[in-house]
């Protein structure tokens, strides 16, 4: 049933914007893409890596975090046991930490 | 509700605390200085480390009990399939010795994501929870995505890469959105309290919500075991990545996704067993019909293994449809024999690609059996295997195969494993014709190699691994290989005599069958 | 409000997600509908964990978003691996393996 109102609502969203949207065709539009990268890679193309790196960077560590929140819910009631955890979680972030470091990839180029 | 701090049974935890602690201090080791220490102190403590995991999973047969909040089983199927990751992950590193992808990745990368993905198969292999499903696949997956593009020189690899992250990651979407119907329907996580729900509660198995689940995740796990609806990305994976990546890759990520498979439907699922055998039955036999009249055409040794393996993942699921304990045994020993025989057949590839300038096509290993025996007896042993013919492990592989679906009903499947295997004779024959009875061709792009003709000091070396490392040759000659003939030359005895004393082998996989309480 | 309603997103989410995948052509863009797919998963399970009034579809959803963004960057990085080699991104000229 779930699925069949899934699919139901999907078609109705897709039939209803090809109805009701205002429709505006030109060039642009009849590109292949409307967002994203362009397709080819101009000859002077640089691409921003460190700027990739360190984004990536970013989300892994951020996301990394997420895992300290059921602690936090729960930490009275596991006590000591919680922070032994957090300890070795925070620890092995260290490591990970250190090897980035080590490896040059916090460096901008 | 307050709950407490868990017991942790560290002995059963061991084996995967074990790759943990290898893949860190694998990092590091990677990141001193000495060339020396990258080159070769790297893959030595991959191998103490993959060692010593399979130490520990011996050391832990026969314990079976369950750890981690009942989420993880350390029981003898779990410890089988470790001892075959650690073996395929073993070989993996000697092939690649000599390789360049780990050489442009950098050692201590490339090392340290095997190590991670083998920790995922170790999950995934005794995984008794939704979540942890989903953990050990991912595990598994994403260090591979990597590792297939490690040769970051080579487009092909890059392109390889690229698509099997993204095949793998829609298999991976499809799992999960399974495997959440699932927990929405029956309300639990853990496998036993879901078979619990499924036997308890009246018209759950035929609930849509289950039957979403079930074929969401029937189509996951046929993305990750390459079954056939879904096996469009194993050629060009297997063909771009980097081969000793191929071959761990080939044989491990098959058995674990297989133990996870065989885990989930025979333990959590199995009252909804009606349901899903019909549909993991089509997918078996399409599987076969399509893997082996894919492979009919293949020219490069690497798609015809592709194609080859999706044939055999319909060989084993036919043994996951049987959902008994006959079922299970037979899986696990064809999964072990599977290893060896694609091992050995990898090694040789391996070598043949530095050897000759024909990279993976057919025609590197033309009249290979006058000029290079010790690779050509342990192709033909893998290939004749493979096949299933008769004192090969293979054909013991596929007769107790054949035996568990005919004994649970499914006899028709029993037929279409044999009718696969006469068809597939054609291909496999072609590669032992092309060793046997081809000469020598003139390679076009250099000029003639003349050490192929050569063969006494690498079958001395063949016979013995330690003596042919001394023997490497200067980058015009081809090396002799002697680490590659090695494995090549112990995985093809190993196909001979698991095919003719098939007893030792037979008694751990009964262990491991009889391990998921079915009956 | 009925859980229906929370999965009929989810599957709508979940089915914007495969499309994608299937129709665009921009890796980057793929990587967003493979989020997509995995976002609608997580939104399928947080609603299940409240209907059962159960942590476990919870922590099962944070796993998962921990995962989707390793998934997410490993694709990125293979990604700036192959600007870096200037093939063209875009995965119907990634033709060199015949499909």
């Amino acid at each position: 049933m779930f699925v069949g109102l899934g699919t139901v609502v999907g078609a109705a969203f897709a039939l209803i914007n090809s109805y009701l949207g205002p429709r505006r065709p030109g060039r642009m539009k009849a590109d292949p893409y409307e967002c994203g990268l362009p397709s080819e890679v101009k000859e002077d193309f640089r691409f921003g890596i460190s700027f990739y790196l360190v984004a990536m960077l970013f989300i892994l560590f951020d996301i990394e975090v997420i895992f300290l929140y059921p602690v936090a819910v729960q930490l009275k009631a596991f006590g000591t046991f919680a922070l032994i955890e957090t300890i070795v979680f925070i620890s092995l972030l260290a490591v990970a930490f250190v090897y980035v470091w080590r490896r040059g990839a916090l460096e901008w180029r | 509700m307050t709950p407490e701090a868990p017991h942790i049974d560290w002995a059963g935890l061991s084996p995967i605390v074990a790759l943990t602690a290898g893949g860190i201090v694998v990092l590091a080791a990677g990141l001193f200085r000495g060339a020396w220490l990258r080159r070769y102190g790297v893959p030595l403590l991959t191998l103490l480390t993959l060692g010593a995991t399979a130490g520990l999973s011996i050391w832990q047969w026969g314990e079976d009990k369950a750890i981690v909040s009942r989420a993880l089983a350390v029981d003898d199927l779990a410890m089988f399939l470790n001892l075959l990751f650690c073996a395929g992950a073993i070989a993996a590193v000697v092939l690649a010795l000599r390789d360049s992808s780990p050489e442009e990745s950098g050692h201590g990368e490339w090392h340290a994501l095997l190590i991670s993905s083998v920790l995922g198969m170790t999950v995934l292999a005794s995984a008794q929870n939704l979540v942890v499903v989903f953990l050990g696949f991912e595990l598994l997956s994403i260090p591979l995505y990597v590792m297939c593009a490690t040769n970051l020189r080579r487009s092909k690899s890059l392109e390889s890469g690229l698509k099997y992250l993204i095949v793998g990651s829609v298999g991976s979407a499809t799992l999960l959105y399974g495997l959440a119907m699932i927990y929405g329907a029956t309300g639990a996580t853990g496998f036993e309290q879901i078979a619990t729900a499924l036997s308890s509660q009246a018209g759950l198995i035929d609930d849509p919500l289950t039957l979403t689940g079930i074929g969401l995740i029937v189509v996951g796990f046929c993305f990750k075991v390459s079954a056939a609806p879904f096996h469009q990305w194993t050629p060009d994976v297997y063909e771009g990545a980097p081969t000793p990546v191929t071959a761990f890759m080939a044989v491990a990520t098959k058995a674990a996704a297989f133990g996870a498979f065989v885990r989930l439907f025979d333990v959590a699922l199995i009252d909804a067993a009606t349901n899903w055998s019909p549909l993991l039955a089509a997918v078996a036999v399409a599987s076969i019909v399509v893997g082996n009249v894919g492979a009919l055409t293949q020219t490069s040794l690497k798609r015809l293994l592709a194609w080859s393996s999706i044939a055999q993942a319909g060989y084993m699921l036919a043994a996951v449809v049987v959902a008994d304990r006959e079922g299970v045994e037979a899986l696990a020993f064809y999964l072990a024999v599977y290893l060896v025989m694609n091992l050995a057949a990898f090694a040789v590839i391996v070598a043949r690609e530095r050897e000759t300038p024909f990279g993976d096509d057919i025609r590197s290993l033309a009249g290979l059996g006058a000029s290079r025996p010790a690779l050509a007896w342990p192709m033909t042993l893998a290939m004749l295997s493979l096949a299933g013919i008769p004192a090969t492990a293979g054909f013991i592989g596929k007769f107790t195969l054949i035996g568990a679906t005919v004994d649970g009903g499914y006899t028709w499947l029993g037929v279409a494993i044999v009718v696969g295997s006469m068809l597939s004779l054609y291909y496999y024959l072609r590669v032992v014709a092309a060793m046997w009875l081809s000469d020598v061709p003139v390679p076009a792009a250099r000029e003639p190699v003349p050490a192929i003709a050569g063969g006494s000091p690498e079958l001395d070396a063949a016979a013995d691994p330690e003596d042919g490392a001394g023997q490497d040759a200067g980058p015009d000659r081809p090396v002799s290989q002697a680490e590659a003939t090695a494995v090549a030359v112990l995985f093809g005895a190993a196909t001979l005599f698991f095919g003719i004393l098939p007893s030792p082998l037979f008694d751990l996989a009964r262990d491991a069958g009889s391990a998921l309480g079915l009956l | 409000m009925d859980i229906g309603w929370y999965l009929a997103v989810s599957a709508l989410v979940f089915c914007t997600g495969a499309g994608g995948v299937l129709v665009r052509r921009n890796p980057l863009v793929i990587l967003l509908c493979l989020e997509l797919m995995l976002n609608a998963a997580n939104l399928a399970l947080v609603a299940f964990a409240r209907m059962h009034g159960s942590g476990d579809g919870q922590i099962f959803a944070l796993i998962v978003m921990v995962v989707a963004a390793c998934e997410v960057t490993i694709g990125l990085g293979v990604i700036v691996a192959i600007h870096r080699r200037r093939l063209p991104v875009d995965v119907d000229e990634l033709r060199e393996l015949r499909g």
